[in-house]
């Protein structure tokens, strides 16, 4: 049991540290970084790919499908604005008091709200996120519904900003290192498979002795905290913050979108949906969005609509099934690749 | 089925990378083209007003390319800039959302190419996307954001046409204290309601610090969200507290929202004053027929005012063909005031080098037949110092022009108080 | 007011009439509002009881339904308290067509295929109206009640509102007839406890789906039938009302129709009294707040088991 494990384990890390290398190499390649829009478009192919991955373990490992990851989003992102900006200093330490932040709010929040099942929790964080959405546009403190801006500053580490894009393209590259790591080593890790037992079966989970309560509250946790770690590059990328910008529905549906698309509870499913989602969304509106009549998002929800109703398992489902067929072509049968 | 389906994903997935392999690249510069980029919010809440400035700026854009003797506005008898060079648009949309507007603002600076941005009606987009701007080195021009911070951030190659909400709450205050003076209208109180937005609390600030300062004592301040599905409690409020005076800084539909909510409860202030907002929008008067009347705002233009500008009539003509009818706002006007001028600069530079064009643009005051006082003129930091805009009443679905004086109306009386509701 | 006594004396009782009548005033202001999210809450609340189907589009029908009366009213000069019927009738069918085109799809799959896949509709619905019909905002003049209110003392009552508000009762109370008493309903109710065993009894849950989703959007398209008599019409009316419904049901308890409709008010008078004796901008706060209170105590709703 445990060798066929490891053995599939290295081989999956094989290919994810190929995929890192290559993206490294990417810009260095002649020609690819002079591109700012296609740059654009892979920077938030990353960005996307890890915030719907930091979802995913609250949403796709554990089960717990919550639409107020926004709300984790938009205290990491105010974090790091509010020490550039009210406080004059590098984001540094507004990063990590925005991280911590947020991973007490997610669990000081979720402890009532677990105790839900099922459509009342997704509608609790519904109305979490209008809550803090709100309370956010009348706190003065924090710039209320007049926000933060950005003022004119140098570019490098110290300040997490750069005037091109090849800058925040290694940013956004370690933000999804790290994310997809945690996730690749909680996937291995006892963890792991305490919050998959949770997902499939609290009452069985329990039998067999693992603190659901326990192991959903920790996921909750470390998913609030890379949260706000992607509401740090969100930011610092766009040089403003205000509610409507990281605290609002559109942003939760679209952490929720994104996994769900690719395929939850899987480690590639988070990339498969950005690199599907973010290109269709980015270009439909570069090519049709000047026309003004919405053409853009027309399109964009009948391809949601489409993807959904043809492929509800996500794109990493077509893999599988391309797999199986193969599979069975060569006479092996399917039998070891489960469903996610 | 199942072979079907992946045959539609398959699709889907090879056109995503189609498109990134096949990202357009710059195009190659064709013969004597000015590229000029716009961001509107082309969809979401505000999407009306987008698209309406959206609309002035190809109207503007039309009249400089061509040669249209019966317009009275610079260049455009011409036909093309610097001896046959034309105006070639690139339009984007930001859907009222700062980061897309940001990534646009740079997918058409450096993909499409285009020598300059005009943009964005929000002023949350117009600040990241002119920061955009101002790092390549490309001019951006706004013509209707209102916030004051914009201009305040000293930038080099931002230019903002409309007057900021400082401007209107001191011109405001004004108001009342002739009002005061010449009708004897004893206000003291004022109230505000204003949209939960950088746009309303933008102002709502300006307009407290202004009164304050002229000795008015603010006593209500009724922030409210914006697509309410209702504005009940916010005008209870204001009922309850019964300010002389009424500042609003409310947009579209929640402005008629909040005067048929008025009406039901059978109130109104004994003056209401509101910023460049649902106030001015030219369907307001239109829908809301006669329970519009006797509010007062602020206009940077609107079709009663051709007694004063005389030049708009011929532009507004092109500009109802794109809107189906529907004429010239304070805002949209602005948006073509922005090309025109931006236009007259590069004429004056004689060359299509930015820092030459924005050394004129900071130095030169220009002609402009389309805005009130017929004259732009930008200081450091680019705000128009010309920019002001005419306290306004309407009565009988007319905006009847009061304050300054010179500009005022000589036929128009202002009605004081308001008249209630069972009284008209 | 009583001209006598001194003028201090007249001052208190004044105040004291005062807030006594802002007092009612709000929670008249409360009820009627909230009997209109509890109508458009009502077939949410079908839907998803008897499903399990989360229509995020909810708030498009409610806007897709404003067009229609508008349009009606606009070009053919129908009052909405007519038009009203035809709204009902057209998003019944826009129901029965989502129904057919995308949900049928989503049933037994993952629970959140159905809510991304309305969450594309009503991307698409939106902008498709604000295609169509422009961004601009319309507002419906001349109607029949449009304006009109009853004064009671000082009290006043909004007759549109007030007209909506039994509309809803009516509404609701006839759906609440045919969920319960009806032999459809009691298939339908058979269906929403197990479809599997449904069938096996010979009941068609295929059609009692496609139906239900008609009723559903019947509901909301009656609420939105009416709303253009005191409503401006635009593409991006109906999101907060989507959201509140979707309070609204939860707090109620999925499938109770009579939660629905108590929750409803309850929302409606808690975002009214909140936002007079708060502060305006929390009156939204307080609704969502509220919610969260409840299932505190009550984990499935106020109706719920």
């Amino acid at each position: 049991m445990v060798n066929p494990t490891k053995n599939r384990i290295f081989g999956k890390d094989a290919v994810w540290l190929l995929f890192i290398a290559v993206v490294a190499v990417l810009p260095l390649v002649p020609g690819f970084a002079d591109n700012s829009f296609r740059m654009h478009v892979f920077i938030l192919i990353l960005l996307y790919a890890s915030m719907a991955q930091a979802w995913n373990i609250l949403g796709g490992y554990c089960g717990q499908v919550s639409f107020g990851h926004s709300v984790f989003f938009g205290i990491g992102a105010y974090g790091a604005a509010m020490a550039l900006v009210t406080y004059g200093t590098a984001p540094w330490p507004g990063i990590l008091i925005g991280m911590a932040a947020a991973g007490l709010v997610a669990v000081v929040i979720s402890y009532p709200c677990f105790k839900l099942s099922g459509h009342y929790f997704a509608i609790a964080t519904f109305a979490i996120v209008e809550i803090f959405f709100r309370m956010f546009q009348v706190w003065d403190w924090i710039g209320g519904a007049i926000g933060l801006d950005y003022p004119v500053i140098e570019e490098g580490l110290w300040n997490l900003v750069w005037y091109s894009k090849t800058g925040y393209y290694y940013f956004a590259l370690i933000l999804f290192v790290i994310v997809f790591g945690v996730v690749r080593w909680l996937e291995g890790h006892r963890f792991g498979y305490y919050m998959k037992a949770v997902r499939e079966g609290q009452e069985t989970a329990e039998s067999l002795g693992v603190n659901s309560a326990m192991v959903k509250l920790t996921a909750m946790a470390i998913s609030a905290v890379l949260t706000a770690l992607c509401g740090v590059f969100f930011v610092q990328y766009n040089l403003r913050v205000d509610p409507s910008m990281v605290i609002s529905l559109d942003m939760a549906m679209k952490f929720v979108l994104i996994t769900i698309l690719g395929g939850a509870g899987t480690l590639l499913g988070p990339l498969a949906g950005a690199a599907v989602l973010i290109p269709l969304q980015e270009y439909t509106r570069a090519f049709w969005g000047g026309l003004g009549g919405g053409i853009d998002l027309i399109i964009f929800g009948l391809i949601i609509i489409l993807m959904v109703i043809k492929q509800p398992a996500g794109i990493v489902g077509i893999f599988q099934g391309i797999r199986q067929r193969i599979a069975k072509a060569r006479g092996k049968g399917g039998a070891e690749i489960g469903t996610p | 089925m199942n072979r079907k389906s992946l045959r539609l994903l398959g699709c889907v997935a090879v056109a995503a990378v189609l498109c990134l392999l096949l990202a357009a690249g710059p195009a190659a510069a064709q013969q004597k083209v000015i590229k000029i980029g716009t961001i509107f919010p082309l969809t979401g809440p505000v999407a009306n007003a987008g698209q309406r400035c959206q609309a002035a700026v190809q109207t503007a854009v039309e009249i400089v390319n061509g040669q249209h003797p019966g317009v009275k506005v610079p260049l455009a008898k011409k036909g093309g800039l610097l001896g046959g060079y034309k105006i070639q648009l690139v339009h984007a949309d930001s859907q009222g959302k700062p980061d897309i507007g940001k990534a646009e603002a740079e997918r058409l600076l450096n993909q499409e190419g285009v020598w300059a941005l005009i943009g964005s009606y929000n002023s949350s987009v117009s600040g990241p996307a002119s920061l955009v701007a101002e790092r390549a080195k490309k001019i951006f021009m706004c013509g209707a954001s209102s916030s004051s911070a914009l201009t305040k951030r000293n930038l080099n190659y931002f230019f903002r046409l409309a007057p900021t909400d400082a401007t209107e709450s001191a011109e405001f205050v004004e108001v009342l204290k002739w009002l005061n003076q010449k009708q004897n209208a004893n206000i003291r109180t004022i109230g505000i309601i204003y949209e939960n937005t950088l746009f309303g609390k933008g102002a709502a600030g300006e307009a407290k610090k202004a009164a304050t300062a002229a000795g008015f004592s603010v006593v209500v301040d009724v922030p409210y969200t914006p697509g309410a599905t209702n504005l009940n409690s916010e005008v209870q409020t204001l009922k309850t507290k019964n300010p002389d005076a009424l500042f609003g800084a409310v947009l579209g539909a929640d402005y008629a929202l909040m005067v048929k909510t008025m009406k039901q409860a059978n109130w109104v202030p004994r003056m209401s004053i509101n910023y460049c907002s649902g106030y001015q929008d030219p369907i307001i008067a239109k829908q809301l027929g006669k329970d519009a009347d006797l509010f007062m705002g602020s206009n940077a233009y609107t079709p009663q005012f051709a007694t004063l500008l005389p030049a708009v009539a011929a532009v507004e003509k092109i500009f109802k063909t794109k809107t189906k009818g529907v004429p010239f706002d304070g805002d949209s006007i602005q948006e073509a005031v922005a090309v025109i001028v931006l236009a007259q600069a590069i004429e004056k530079a004689g060359s299509l080098d930015p820092e030459k064009v924005v050394k004129v643009l900071h130095e030169s005051t220009f002609d402009s037949p389309l805005s009130l006082g017929g004259k732009v003129q930008f200081a450091k930091g680019g705000q128009n110092i010309k920019a002001f805009s005419i306290v306004t009443q309407l009565q009988n679905g007319e905006y009847k022009r009061l304050y300054p004086a010179e500009l005022a109306d000589s036929k128009a009386k202002v009605v004081f108080p308001m008249k209630p509701w069972n009284k008209r | 007011m009583g001209a006598f006594g001194s003028p201090i004396h007249c001052s208190q009782r004044l105040l004291f009439v005062h807030s006594m009548e802002t007092v009612l005033q709000v929670l008249i202001d409360g009820i009627l509002s909230g009997l209109l999210y509890a109508l458009v809450a009502a077939g949410l609340c079908l839907i998803w009881g008897v499903m399990d189907v989360i229509n995020f589009a909810h708030g498009e029908f409610l806007m897709v339904a404003m067009y229609v009366s508008y349009w009606l009213g606009f070009l053919a000069g129908v009052d909405p308290l007519v038009s009203v019927l035809a709204a009902g009738a057209f998003v019944f069918l826009l129901g029965v067509l989502t129904y057919q085109l995308i949900v049928k799809y989503t049933v037994g799959k993952p629970p959140l295929a159905a809510l991304l896949a309305t969450f594309g509709l009503a991307m698409l619905i939106k902008n498709f109206c604000l295609n169509r019909f422009s961004p601009n905002f319309r507002i419906l003049s001349d109607t029949w009640l449009g304006d009109k209110t009853y004064h009671l003392g000082e009290l006043i009552i909004p007759i549109p509102q007030l007209v909506t508000g039994i509309i809803a009762l009516l509404v609701i109370g006839l759906v609440y007839a045919l969920i319960n008493s009806t032999r459809f309903g009691w298939a339908v109710q058979a269906t929403a406890m197990d479809k599997e065993a449904a069938e096996l009894m010979g009941i068609n849950t295929e059609r009692i789906y496609l139906l239900i989703f008609g009723i559903g959007g019947a509901c909301v398209g009656i609420a939105g039938g009416i709303m253009p008599t005191y409503l401006a019409v635009h593409p991006e009316v109906g999101s907060l009302f989507g959201l509140i419904a979707f309070i609204c049901v939860a707090m109620g308890g999925f499938g109770s129709i009579p939660g629905a409709l108590f929750a409803g008010l309850l929302v409606g008078v808690v975002e009214s009294f909140a936002g007079f004796y708060i502060a305006p901008v929390f009156k939204y706060v307080a609704v969502f707040g509220l919610y969260l209170a409840v299932v505190a105590f009550r984990r499935k709703g106020l109706f719920g088991w």
